[in-house]
């Protein structure tokens, strides 16, 4: 199980790890920031739409403190404080990250997670390797929580992005992805044995198969 | 009874101890930090100025750095990713030296009652020599242990105690001690 979560289930990312940014998105990177042995870029936060920043709302929920609700139709994360108060991260969501809602548990944390792309994406692009160490080409950026129920890996799991422009949209790969930035914090908020909730979403969109794997901005 | 109380909400804190006198509350959880202030008390509404908080300010501390470290069963050792979160809250506190802090410790370990209390005072202790060891004076902070009280969840299950075997890093301005 040492690996467990790096790509047998369905969740999975973005396959232009090893592409070089557009200009344009260049654009939403400004400067770089040294993380337990690798360089990743930070966001231009200028070109983020407020309300995908971290921040402070009111959250009405019976849920208790420390619980992770996943709210994939707004894409919203919430991290459940005291008084009906919550700490909100914008996200992205993939395809993958629409096909299961429920409870969890988060029993694995990873710091700058291997990837493992899947044999569907791997017979699409053969270039791809069979699997990719962590670090800063890696889709998955510095970290990756993994959520599991009653001990199995539900192959679902929150995770940085190499493409801040994605964050609150759906995108055509990958489960639920946070600004680098946003995700270092989440890991350091949620210890082994956080509860999660991914709220029921209604008319999950489906994504063209024959679209573009990802967005990148023009 | 002041638990996870920061210094704005002291009216607030008379609110719940009020509360909890007269018997209502519901869980016998700490009450809070997080009142808000913000006119709108809808799900999503910004507490407390939203994205645009102050430098400096509590809810900065909230927001960017992170209030809680988390410890294994049983011990008071501050793991990578607890140091991680220490790091942050010493930087901020050398950066900001009109805040004081109140540290408090949890536990929901085996052992009695006073043991429970004695590792939740180890883990106080823990937190206060490491942020002295990264610059913050000792006597702007005040590190005290609660042992088995105020459980943010009651469980035997790693949900309930991973989320209780905690210190919680308390700025406050003017500080009771």
């Amino acid at each position: 199980m040492a690996t467990a979560g790096a790509g047998a289930a369905g969740c999975l990312s973005q396959a232009d790890a090893a592409t070089k940014p557009s200009k344009a998105a260049l654009a939403f990177f400004q400067g770089t920031a040294e993380d337990n042995g690798f360089v990743f870029r930070l966001t231009n936060w200028k070109k983020i739409d407020p309300k995908w920043r971290r921040q402070l709302v009111k959250y009405k929920s019976r849920e208790p403190q420390g619980t992770v609700v996943v709210d994939t139709s707004n894409h919203f994360l919430y991290l459940i404080f005291e008084n009906q108060t919550a700490l909100r991260y914008g996200v992205g969501v993939g395809r993958d990250g629409f096909r299961w809602y429920g409870r969890a548990r988060i029993d694995r944390k990873a710091l700058w997670p291997r990837w493992v792309p899947p044999p569907e994406m791997r017979e699409r692009q053969p270039e791809l390797p069979e699997y990719m160490d962590g670090g800063a080409d890696n889709p998955l950026g510095p970290r990756a929580l993994y959520l599991f129920r009653s001990g199995k890996d539900l192959g679902y799991r929150l995770h940085g992005t190499l493409e801040p422009w994605s964050i609150g949209s759906n995108v055509s790969s990958g489960c639920v992805r946070m600004f680098s930035e946003d995700i270092i914090d989440l890991y350091q908020r949620c210890p082994v044995g956080t509860r999660v909730l991914v709220l029921k979403h209604l008319g999950a969109p489906v994504i063209n198969e024959a679209a573009p794997v990802d967005t990148q901005p023009q | 009874m002041r638990f996870e109380l920061g210094n704005r909400t002291a009216a607030f804190a008379a609110v719940m101890l009020a509360a909890l006198t007269a018997g209502c509350a519901t869980s016998g959880r700490p009450s809070a930090t997080l009142q808000s202030t913000s006119t709108g008390d809808a799900t999503n509404a910004p507490v407390q100025g939203g994205i645009n908080v102050q430098g400096g300010s509590e809810e900065d501390f909230i927001v960017n750095v992170g209030r809680r470290t988390f410890f294994p069963e049983g011990a008071a050792t501050l793991d990578d990713t607890a140091q991680v979160t220490l790091d942050k809250q010493a930087q901020w506190l050398v950066e900001y030296p009109h805040w004081k802090v109140k540290l408090q410790g949890f536990a929901d370990d085996q052992g009695t009652e006073a043991e429970q209390k004695a590792l939740s005072q180890k883990r106080a202790d823990a937190v206060r020599d490491y942020l002295a060891s990264k610059g913050v004076p000792r006597d702007r902070m005040k590190a005290k242990g609660y042992g088995r009280d105020r459980l943010v969840g009651d469980c035997a299950d790693i949900e309930c105690t991973a989320q209780n075997r905690r210190v919680i890093t308390n700025p406050q301005e003017e500080p009771d001690f």
